[in-house]
């Protein structure tokens, strides 16, 4: 089965000359749930971008992203960005149409579906984020916490077949990390969450690839990359409370 | 503060002049501001015909009169900077009170109609008259991230006052300056996102 997410030796240059990416390789098979960990600046965010096409500013015939086996190109890129849903790391940047259901129904729009199964998509993709009746409410007008959750359902109602996350669960109190974490278990994407949120990779993520200034320095079983301390200290990160106690539950 | 002038507080209450159809305020709305720009301000039928409807539009949409003063107030420098202009030539002095009356007006029936009508509604008005989807769009984002942009010039007012120790003696034009250049940087940064989470969606 061709891997949903392949990455060989991607590099990318700023404009200003910063490096942000020095040659990332890693590929992820259908149905994974991966993290993506490293400190502030180290490439994660510019990573995002790529596999949705949206940067590098020109795509060659042979890029280094594949998107189920088919590289990103000029050519596939509205196919690419129907297959790959991109969650922004700000809500308000993602979100810009005036009401709720504008805003989630603006992705399918654009693939041509008829209105009648757009409201449907509207309808379903609400009631699965717990956000059922919120349709006509204005989005600046919105939590936080939901306005995260339209901007899921405004992903999913896309329904995308890999899901990537930038940062999901910052700026949420408790609550809405736990209800988040608990929305993102329940959908079957392949997911790729880039997070600061060490305990939620653990809770959701078998796997981890720390990036470090543009260079992944660690790929493998999240327990164990976050279990050790060395590691995690050395790229600005460290081992997550859960880790330290070994309960007998 | 700002968020609280260019906001739309009344536009989801409730009245008749609310329940009326967005197509009807919109289209009453144009005929009175035209017929008032193209009437001489001796034309004292029209303006009385016009005062009294929108006397009467205010009373029926329960809007409180102090907020549409404000309103009126916060609206007008422009419109009345011109009209100064007027004032100061001896020719035309007398156009001082037209140009003045007609503003208020025109200012007054906008007020009423955007406080009376929710603005998705408006658009859609506007997509029904076919006017050019990509200027509905640009309209759209206008009206939503004005609301994100006053939020965030009064975050780095906030930011700016708490670490500001002496009480200022005058107006500082070089802070201002810095505020204006920090939010048109962090606008067109916005931007550039904004048009990165659109193409995510699949914006052609």
């Amino acid at each position: 089965m061709k891997n949903s997410i392949e990455v060989t030796n991607l590099k990318y240059r700023y404009h200003d000359g910063t490096e942000a990416l020095r040659g990332v390789s890693f590929a992820l098979a259908p149905g994974e749930c991966v993290a993506l960990l490293g400190p502030n600046g180290s490439g994660k965010s510019t990573l995002l971008l790529h596999l949705n096409g949206l940067l590098p500013e020109k795509h060659s015939a042979n890029g280094a992203v594949r998107i189920h086996g088919e590289p990103v190109t000029t050519e596939k890129l509205a196919a690419i960005r129907r297959q790959v849903g991109l969650l922004f790391q700000d809500p308000d940047d993602q979100l810009f149409c005036p009401t709720v259901a504008e805003d989630v129904a603006f992705g399918p729009r654009q693939f041509g579906i008829s209105e009648n199964e757009i409201a449907a998509r509207v309808q379903k993709t609400l009631a699965q984020v717990g956000l059922a009746g919120f349709d006509h409410r204005a989005t600046h007008h919105l939590s936080h916490g939901e306005k995260r959750r339209v901007c899921l359902a405004g992903v999913l109602a896309c329904e995308p077949a890999v899901l990537v996350l930038d940062e999901p669960t910052s700026d949420l109190d408790p609550r809405g990390r736990r209800e988040f974490k608990a929305l993102l278990r329940e959908i079957p994407a392949t997911k790729l969450i880039a997070t600061h949120d060490l305990e939620m990779a653990v809770e959701l993520c078998p796997r981890a690839i720390v990036l470090d200034h543009g260079q992944i320095v660690a790929d493998g079983r999240t327990m164990q990359l976050l279990g050790d301390e060395a590691l995690m200290l050395a790229h600005g990160l460290e081992k997550p409370h859960i880790l330290w106690h070994h309960h007998p539950h | 503060m700002i968020t609280n002038l260019v906001g739309h507080h009344h536009s989801h209450a409730e009245s008749p002049v609310h329940r009326l159809a967005a197509e009807l305020k919109l289209g009453v709305a144009l005929v009175v501001i035209l017929g008032t720009v193209l009437m001489p301000a001796t034309a004292t039928n029209w303006f009385g015909a016009v005062g009294g409807l929108l006397v009467l539009t205010i009373i029926l949409s329960r809007l409180p009169v102090l907020f549409l003063l404000k309103r009126l107030a916060v609206l007008s420098p422009f419109v009345l900077g011109v009209a100064l202009v007027n004032a100061f030539q001896p020719a035309t002095g007398a156009a001082w009170w037209s140009v003045a009356l007609k503003s208020a007006v025109c200012l007054v029936t906008v007020i009423l109609v955007s406080n009376t009508t929710p603005f998705g509604k408006i658009l859609r008005v506007l997509q029904r008259l076919r006017v050019p989807g990509l200027l509905i769009t640009t309209i759209a984002l206008m009206h939503r991230y004005l609301f994100v942009l006053a939020d965030e010039s009064e975050r780095m007012r906030r930011a700016r006052a708490s670490r500001t120790f002496v009480p200022a003696r005058r107006f500082h034009w070089h802070t201002l300056a810095t505020v204006l250049g920090q939010l048109f940087v962090r606008a067109s940064e916005r931007a550039e996102r904004i048009y990165d989470a659109m193409c995510a969606r699949g914006w052609k």
